[in-house]
């Protein structure tokens, strides 16, 4: 069997994964959607830690004041 | 009086020994939940002898297990409560000494107990005779090192409210191996196979545990009570 | 040399420096995965044994091998800030932590959808899969003993300590579940095996490797800064970090 290249994404063989789809396309989903969880987790976070930062800077600012 | 580190330590296993002794109660619950976890398995799965034996080392460590884990949460709690912890700590006592006599004391009363109840245990599982002194050997060496990952757990834990399960849940993944092994030496015994490499795996692991995680016990326990 | 050692060691700096190489690495990272995909999906030939099933390894494997490698790296982190008390060894752990223990649970997933055509079916007790169960695990031990304290700074020695138990255990318990299985071993239960790779199957799985351990690298900086922040909040240079 040789390689797919030339057919490329439009073919329904492509999609069809040789019959394996229902297996190989939700990992593959699944993946890109752990990699954006990560991204989207790490600046929420980040979000959150900076906020907090900020509400602290006040309170100790105006408990000087 | 300056006390020397050995008499230390035995000062203190004696000490954790006379304790456990004067409550009973709390020396038998450990052996209790072991046979009540036992007879679970019979109810749930099959009274037949014949099934029972296939799952009885499975069962058995199990029960075990959670039967040691439950007496875990213990080691340093009542102590760390009264304050006597801080006080053993502040005495200029090496804290491993201290560690070690409480590990070992814990094993004694729990794991040992075990060990002396594991034929009765394992004759209701219809676990032939002859498997009983490699099934006995490893419960041995199994729960003596699940003490020392217990410590670290307890270590860890001692000064958190709930830290019953959280010791569970940290304890549990580290036992793994030991449960692989032991169970393992305890089917072979059975099935009439030589029980031996499973063995020498349970001692290693019981070695390479009683040689490091005394020290990790101890950092835990200085963690805890900073 | 040592210099350089020691600014590791300040909080500013690494906070600034985590925010110059995210997108750096977010760039290289998304080049190496886009890479991989094209040529692992479209152009990599299928399979002799498994057919197109085999291409799920663009995926599994890489996150098995960043659900280990995250691992070591909170351990290390941790183990550097016990020892030298270097506190930002601490932020990395906790950075590391919720990290590792996604791409864990994406190699199970993945392994256990891989499992079905291969095996018959979605679970097989196979030694690989059971160690990253027992990984995953080991994950949230440490993550829920970190927030199991009221004191940050003792949940930080806590599980950084544990951090360190468990990844003394991590090759035991590997050998003990591959010895387990070995032993119970019974119709043909294909392991994960390689597929005798040629380069077109090849070059795409180190792509995609490099690719996640880039994009790793990328989201650990944007969570060290969150982590770094919320240590540090009441240092002064936080001060010019916050309205920048």
């Amino acid at each position: 069997m040789g390689s797919r290249g030339g057919e490329g994404v439009t073919s329904g063989g492509f999609w069809a994964m040789g019959g394996y789809a229902r297996y190989v396309w939700p990992c593959f989903a699944l993946a890109i959607s752990i990699l954006a969880w990560n991204l989207w987790s790490a600046r929420r976070y980040h979000e959150q830690a900076l906020l907090r930062a900020e509400r602290a800077l006040i309170m100790a600012g105006s408990e000087r004041a | 009086m300056s006390v020397g580190t050995w008499e230390a330590l035995s000062l203190i296993l004696r000490r954790e020994l006379l304790l456990s002794f004067r409550r009973p109660d709390q020396l038998l619950q450990p052996l209790v939940f072991f046979l009540i976890v036992t007879t679970l398995f019979p109810l749930s799965l099959s009274p037949q002898l014949a099934l029972l034996r296939e799952m009885a080392p499975g069962v058995l460590w199990v029960a075990a297990l959670l039967a040691s884990l439950l007496s875990l949460d213990g080691l340093f709690r009542s102590d760390a409560d009264d304050g006597t912890l801080e006080q053993l700590a502040l005495s200029g006592q090496a804290l491993s000494a201290i560690v070690i006599a409480k590990t070992v004391a814990h094993w004694l009363v729990t794991g040992a107990a075990l060990v002396v109840m594991s034929p009765l245990v394992a004759t209701a599982l219809g676990m032939p005779v002859a498997a009983f002194a490699p099934m006995m050997l490893s419960l041995a060496l199994g729960t003596l090192t699940l003490s020392w990952l217990g410590a670290i757990g307890a270590g860890l834990t001692v000064g958190l409210r709930r830290g019953n399960v959280l010791l569970s849940l940290i304890v549990l993944p580290l036992a793994m191996p030991l449960l692989i092994f032991g169970a393992n030496a305890t089917d072979r015994a059975i099935a009439g196979a030589s029980p031996a490499g499973a063995l020498y795996f349970l001692g290693a692991l019981c070695v390479f545990t009683s040689t490091l995680a005394p020290l990790a016990a101890t950092a835990a326990l200085r963690i805890s009570l900073e | 040399m040592w210099t350089w050692f020691y600014r590791l060691a300040s909080p500013p700096f690494v906070y600034r420096v985590a925010a110059r190489l995210t997108p750096w690495l977010l760039l290289f990272a998304a080049a190496m995965i886009v890479y991989g995909l094209i040529a692992g999906l479209v152009f990599a030939p299928p399979d002799y044994q498994q057919g197109d099933a085999f291409r799920i390894i663009y995926v599994h494997a890489p996150s098995a091998w960043l659900s280990l490698f995250a691992y070591m790296t909170m351990a290390v982190a941790g183990g550097i800030a016990l020892i030298w008390r270097i506190k930002m060894g601490y932020a990395v752990a906790a950075a590391a932590a919720p990290i590792g223990a996604s791409f864990t649970i994406l190699a199970l997933v993945t392994g256990s959808l891989w499992g079905k055509p291969m095996w018959g079916t979605y679970w097989a007790w196979d030694p690989r899969l059971t160690s990253e169960l027992i990984l995953l695990f080991l994950y949230f031990g440490v993550m829920s003993l970190r927030a199991a304290f009221e004191d940050a700074g003792r949940g930080d020695r806590a599980a950084a300590l544990l951090a360190l138990v468990g990844v003394v255990n991590v090759p035991i318990i590997h050998f003990s579940v591959q010895w387990w299985n070995s032993l119970h071993q019974g119709a043909t239960v294909a392991k994960f095996a390689k597929p005798d790779m040629p380069g077109s199957m090849l070059w795409p799985l180190l792509a995609m490797l490099c690719g996640f351990m880039l994009f790793f690298g990328a989201v650990l900086c944007m969570r060290l800064r969150g982590e770094v922040l919320n240590r540090e909040r009441l240092a002064s240079w936080v001060r010019g970090a916050v309205k920048a």
